[in-house]
């Protein structure tokens, strides 16, 4: 076997591959060889020398620029005061200010840009202490912070209802107790210069539900207005306190409602001179509630208080600033011509300079360069690219193995796989190189895993039992959706809501699934097609569903009409996030969601467990050979309809995974593209249209959602500005299922 | 001299690989002769005719060795369209029509008669207005000459399969300078007074001179039409005559041959089976593709191997298929005394019955499982043996035990009983399906073709392993097989089917006549040792 191994890699791959080993070896000798040179003596004089030219540098430039904008806007003065000023065109005063400006930024770089140190020593000590205090009081206030963030996290994602908690009519502490239920961290004694500020957040965020809910109302007491009385030239005339009893009398629901007396009757001034007018009355529009991107929540930082050891790292931070600040004027004297805030601006500019986020060698030469017409010497720029030049090293030295086993590799994993998993190293190798946070990111995939995990698994019975790809997964989704909306009509709350709306799902979609399942054995061969099929005009379906099932619960119908479900439902304060929550730990800095995690692992056992069974095992082979199974006495309509019928329970239950996940559930057109989601993801697992595998789903799901969020994250790296990365999910998400369609055509059963 | 003969083919060898299919072989036809080819079932007439009308398949694999002369001079046949213009002509077996075209329109495709005018002098000639009267009145001269009085302008698709073929045939002969006719098997799917006719057809298109090869398995047909006869055997010209000089039983005893030496030594039964039947077939009609049943009526013996044979798509595959229930089926099978419901796999399984598929690939096996699971497969779907446990999963353990017990008895050559059946040689592969039958431990086991495309040595295995289990165990075993050598040498009894029915069942050391004639269809004073 291993002979033959040896004969099918060509020559020619060989000294590719080798000529590849090569090339990392230079690239990864010359990498240590610039680590090597960090470390020495001459390189950390280097960096100390590169520090003080950045702290000098922001100094200068921040005096030249204040001379220029002072010059330019004495200029602007002076031309005021000239009689002709009008005449001139807005181009030609700025011409002329613009002028005056560089004339003087170059008589300023003259005098400043590079200013003579007498008393190297001193700054170099005053820059160095100053950088440790700053560092000592950043990291304690980074420390405190994410603290901060943490909690403010954890009780805006699960607060529904900030009035009960910060009612006008409830003092403080239970303010604070209620908070606390939610995050009992907030109560500990470490965490009480905290409290008050998160009081104020709960007040603030109770006015503001309470504005937001009173707009709401006004709205829909001007739209009862509007539809209530048909004839408002009764009400010509009337004096505002009668107007209004008159309306009291009209509608007995204005009663309670004194707080609007004034606008209503304003409103009613306005229907009634309309009507006069012969115009229609017209109803306010309610603001439609559109599909909600849903964004990580962030913490305000406005609501912080630093606690009193921060403070004085604070305070001895700034005292060593003052002296480092001494020596900066001494060597430039004119630093102390600048007005208050551009001496705020520059202590920002020098702490900028010195508290780099990535505080490497690299980074530093890089700024070092971008102020300095002159480059630095080769050991420098060879220290410089030291880390570039590793993972360059790193990637050839992956290539070249590649090359070299490329046909075991296939063999055994399959060419989508293999290619997919080099995609995802060569995205951690960018990440590395970006300074973009693998382990963070890491954590983002597992989240996200657990997301779409069952999600995926639904794929499974389908392609074990012959109907392929099911794209019309769509229908046990909405089976879910309406068990979701059922727990929320029912008010539900907490596990008995995510138990309900599992079992609601499953009920439904028993059903759906079976009838789905007999019009596939109804159309044998097509089955991609027909699913898909199906799947698109169930959701068209279930859009004029949605609006006509009798649903009444105001929190999930829409205001004006009273009927129709809307959009997007927040499962805050019903089930969002609960199993991630539940046992969730930290490690690493990664938040493990581990009971979404648990519930992934035990449906990939049931359904291990149920492929070792008889059923499962006929199941099976009535999928990969009908005639096979029939000679055995299958019956492969009932075992298709059987693995129809799994598949979309799994996906009703994927789909209620899903949303306490997102913390949303989103109806109408959302599912649409989940079947390609997760199909894509299972081809990618390395599963066929004939043959899938737990650990397909595992392995898919992970490189999926991998390559997803590392290739957003490069790509929001590389080319900055927000645009890119939308159209960047889209074409990495496209072109994965179009890649893995294509390959899976490879398995499609003779 | 060198007009004698319209077409002369000489010593034609053709290698595939290292195995010659023709060897050998001549093949001389005169104008207006109609020309019987007579052989089994992998003979080599259609290898024959591969070269004839210079098939893709014949040049890609090498080419051919010998001469043709068409005419009386050497000709390259390059391509079946060559064959098509030098004037030879094929009727197809399958029918080559497309139903939703007129006859007219499919006998006149792509020989369209068309009128030019300015756009298509400047577009080209696909522009051209058709001439569909012209291409009518050809059509019926046509029609006319193979007595069809079918309108030309019907619709084929509504046509009853008798019609497709002589439509098929008025194609051929619409043809101008067509001067070579091959017809291959014909008369296969015609009914009794249509085969009767068409072959009062083909002595209509002989007498304009044109000259007709015929292929066929019917020997009263050759006798009935045919002028000359050649007869093929393993590749090999056996002996060509004109029919004057021959009977039926001659022709029937030089297709089968007589290979003296038996496929494997077995020793023989002393005493001939009781005649105590275990299974009753009546009147069996069996709805198999290419192998339809129309009528079985056959008694197995308990404790028998009985043999069936006959040639390719006369329906004696169709027989186990139609008892196992793969294939739709009506009729009547009693077994041990108790009637099998048709069409239900699970109960005839049930039951105590087995069988190993001729389809191997298709229907024996799960490629791409193991070979473990493939051995229990049935055995645990049927019987829910090799289960365990609360959840009721599969026993790993026992499965494996008795995998290799198996990989042992069979000798299956494999890594291990894990390893994927679809990487098996044929012969392993055919162990795999005999070992998931007897994981059954059925009384009664169908075998189809067990030998179909699998080495010389396992061939010997499996033959030996099926008399063993019928004389150790008292299996009784139904073997179907095209190779009637095989047959002779293991079975006890062989039933030989012929156009859906079994016509006769022989003893072992009938002659070739008898089994030659039973295979065309005609019984014989030496059968019916039933």
């Amino acid at each position: 076997m291993s002979e033959q191994n040896k004969e099918t890699r060509s020559p020619r791959a060989r000294i590719v591959s080798i000529v590849l080993f090569i090339l990392a070896g230079i690239l990864i000798i010359s990498s240590v060889g610039g680590y090597a040179l960090q470390m020495t003596q001459d390189s950390k004089n280097s960096l100390e020398e590169m520090k003080t030219q950045a702290v000098l540098h922001a100094a200068s430039e921040g005096l030249i620029n204040s001379i220029a904008q002072q010059a330019r806007a004495e200029k602007l003065a002076e031309l005021r005061k000239d009689k002709n000023f009008r005449k001139r065109g807005l181009d030609e005063v700025n011409a002329i200010c613009d002028g005056a400006m560089n004339e003087a930024r170059a008589e300023a770089e003259r005098l400043y840009a590079n200013p003579v140190v007498q008393d190297q020593t001193a700054l170099n000590s005053a820059i160095s202490s100053y950088e440790r205090a700053l560092a000592e009081s950043s990291s304690m206030s980074e420390k405190e912070r994410s603290v901060f963030a943490e909690i403010y996290v954890q009780l805006v994602d699960n607060t529904s209802d900030w009035r009960t908690i910060a009612g006008t009519d409830v003092d403080d502490d239970a303010v604070l107790r209620a908070m606390g239920e939610t995050a009992p961290d907030l109560l500990k004694d470490e965490n009480a210069h905290l409290q008050a500020g998160f009081v104020q957040l709960a007040r603030d965020q109770a006015k503001a539900q309470q504005e937001r809910e009173d707009a709401a109302l006004e709205t829909q007491l001007k739209s009862l207005l509007a539809s209530e009385i048909p004839d408002w030239t009764a009400f010509a005339g009337l004096e505002a306190d009668a107007l209004w009893v008159k309306l009291c009398e009209e509608i007995p629901e204005l009663k309670d409602e004194e707080r609007f007396r004034d606008t209503l009757i304003q409103t009613a001034g306005e229907y009634i001179a309309a009507t006069e007018k012969g115009e229609a009355v017209s109803a306010p529009a309610e603001a439609e509630e559109g599909s909600v991107t849903v964004a990580e929540t962030q913490a305000d930082y406005r609501y912080f208080t630093p606690s009193e050891a921060l403070q004085k790292e604070e305070s001895e931070e700034s005292d060593s600033y003052e002296q480092l600040y001494s020596q900066l004027v001494a060597v430039i004297p004119d630093l102390g011509t600048l007005s208050d805030k551009l001496q705020t601006s520059l202590r920002e500019n020098i702490e900028k300079v010195l508290w780099l986020e990535d505080d490497s060698f690299s980074a530093r030469y890089s700024m070092y360069t971008a102020n300095q017409a002159t480059g630095g010497t080769w050991k420098m720029q060879l220290a410089a690219v030291a880390k570039p030049l590793m993972l360059a090293g790193t990637a050839v030295l992956l290539l070249g193995l590649v090359i070299l086993f490329w046909k075991p590799l296939t063999e055994r994993f399959g060419v989508p796989r293999t290619i997919i998993a080099l995609f995802f190293i060569f995205l951690c190798l960018m990440a590395e190189l970006y300074n973009i946070s693998v382990r963070m990111m890491l954590g983002n995939v597992f989240e996200r895993m657990t997301m779409y995990g069952v999600l995926v698994l639904a794929m499974m019975p389908g392609i074990q039992c012959g109907i392929g790809l099911n794209m019309g997964m769509t229908i046990g989704c909405i089976s879910g959706l309406l068990g979701i909306v059922l727990a929320l009509q029912f008010n539900m709350t907490g596990f008995p809501a995510l138990l309900f709306a599992c079992a609601a799902g499953t009920v439904v979609s028993l059903p759906l699934g079976w009838a789905y399942s007999k019009l596939l054995n109804r159309m044998k061969g097509n089955e991609m097609t027909i699913s898909t099929y199906v799947g698109f005009s169930f959701v068209s379906l279930m859009c004029i569903g949605w609006m006509m099932l009798p649903f009444n619960n105001p929190k999930i119908v829409w205001l004006l009409s009273g009927k129709g479900l809307r959009v997007t439902h927040s499962l805050l304060g019903s089930f969002a996030h609960l199993l991630d929550n539940f046992l969730a730990f930290r490690i690493f800095g990664i938040k493990v969601p581990t009971g979404g995690l648990l519930f992934l692992g035990l449906c990939c056992l049931a359904i291990w467990l149920f492929s070792r069974s008889r059923l499962g095992i006929a199941m099976t082979a009535a999928g990969s050979n009908p005639r096979f199974a029939e000679a055995s006495g299958i019956n492969v309509n009932r075992m298709r309809t059987v693995g129809t019928v799994l598949s979309t329970i799994i996906a009703a239950m994927g789909i209620v995974i899903y949303s306490q996940a997102f913390g949303y559930a989103q109806l109408y057109t959302a599912p649409r593209q989940l079947g390609f989601i997760a199909s894509s993801a299972i081809l990618i697992g390395g599963a066929t249209v004939s043959k899938a595998k737990v650990s397909h789903v595992l392995i898919g799901v992970f490189l999926f959602e991998g390559v997803l969020v590392f290739g957003q994250q490069i790509a929001n790296s590389v080319v900055a500005g927000g645009g890119l990365s939308e159209v960047m999910r889209i074409m990495i998400s496209n072109g994965i299922i179009l890649y893995a369609l294509t390959q899976s055509g490879g398995g499609r059963r003779g | 001299m060198a007009d004698e003969y319209i077409l002369e083919m000489n010593h034609i060898t053709k290698m595939y690989g290292s195995n010659a299919v023709l060897k050998d072989v001549s093949l001389k036809i005169r104008p207006g002769e109609i020309h019987a080819l007579l052989g089994e079932n992998g003979a080599g007439k259609s290898t024959l005719m591969n070269v004839l009308f210079g098939m893709p398949v014949i040049h890609t694999t090498g080419g051919f060795e010998g001469e043709v002369l068409f005419n009386g001079s050497p000709v390259s046949i390059s391509s079946p369209i060559d064959a098509m213009d030098k004037g030879i002509g094929m009727v197809h077996q399958e029918f080559m029509l497309i139903p939703g075209f007129s006859v007219t329109d499919n006998i006149k495709l792509n020989r369209e008669i068309a009128r030019p005018w300015p756009i298509s002098k400047i577009l080209g000639r696909d522009l051209e207005f058709l001439d569909r009267e012209a291409m009518a009145r050809d059509a019926r001269n046509a029609l006319d000459d193979v007595g069809m009085n079918i309108e030309e302008y019907t619709l084929v698709s509504g046509l009853p399969v008798g019609h497709m073929q002589f439509i098929e045939i008025a194609r051929e002969i619409d043809k101008t300078g067509m001067k070579l006719l091959v017809f291959d098997e014909p008369t296969a799917v015609l009914t009794e007074s249509e085969a009767q006719q068409l072959l009062e057809v083909m002595k209509s298109i002989a007498a304009k001179g044109i000259a007709i090869i015929f292929i066929t398995h019917r020997l009263d047909e050759v006798m009935n039409a045919a002028d000359s006869v050649t007869i093929l055997r393993d590749g090999q010209l056996v002996s060509t005559f004109p029919k004057k000089e021959t009977s039926p039983a001659q022709l029937a005893a030089q297709m089968i041959g007589r290979s003296s030496e038996s496929v494997i030594q077995i020793q023989k039964r002393d005493t001939e089976v009781e005649d105590r039947p275990v299974m009753r077939i009546r009147k069996l009609w069996v709805n198999m593709p290419g192998e339809v049943d129309k009528g079985i009526d056959l008694d197995v013996r308990e404790g028998e191997i009985l043999g069936i044979g006959g040639l390719a798509g006369q329906g004696k595959i169709g027989i186990p298929n139609g008892v196992m229930g793969l294939y739709e089926a009506i009729g009547e099978v009693e077994f041990e005394g108790k009637k099998l419901p048709l069409g239900d796999a699970g109960t005839v399984l049930k039951a105590g019955l087995a069988m190993v598929s001729e389809d191997r690939r298709g229907i024996g096996l799960l490629l791409d499982q193991s070979i473990e699971n493939n051995i229990v497969f049935t055995a645990m779907q049927v019987n829910g043996d090799f289960m365990k446990g609360f959840l009721h999963q599969k026993d790993t353990r026992k499965i494996r035990k008795y995998a290799e017990e198996m990989i042992r008895e069979l000798d299956i050559r494999c890594t291990s009983p894990a390893q994927p059946t679809g990487t098996l040689s044929g012969g392993n592969q055919q162990k795999v399906c005999v070992a998931r039958a007897l994981a059954m431990n059925p009384k009664f086991l169908f075998v189809s073709e067990p030998t179909r495309g699998i080495d010389i040595g396992a061939k010997h295995l499996v033959l030996e392993t099926l008399v063993r289990l019928n004389r150790e165990k008292g299996m009784t075993i139904v073997m179907v097989s095209s190779e009637l050598q095989e047959l002779r040498s293991i079975c006890d009894r062989i039933a030989i089917v012929a156009e859906g029915k079994v016509v006769d069942i022989l003893k072992t050391d009938a002659s070739d006549t008898a089994f030659g004639l039973a295979m065309s269809g005609v019984r014989s004073e030496e059968g019916g040792c039933a």
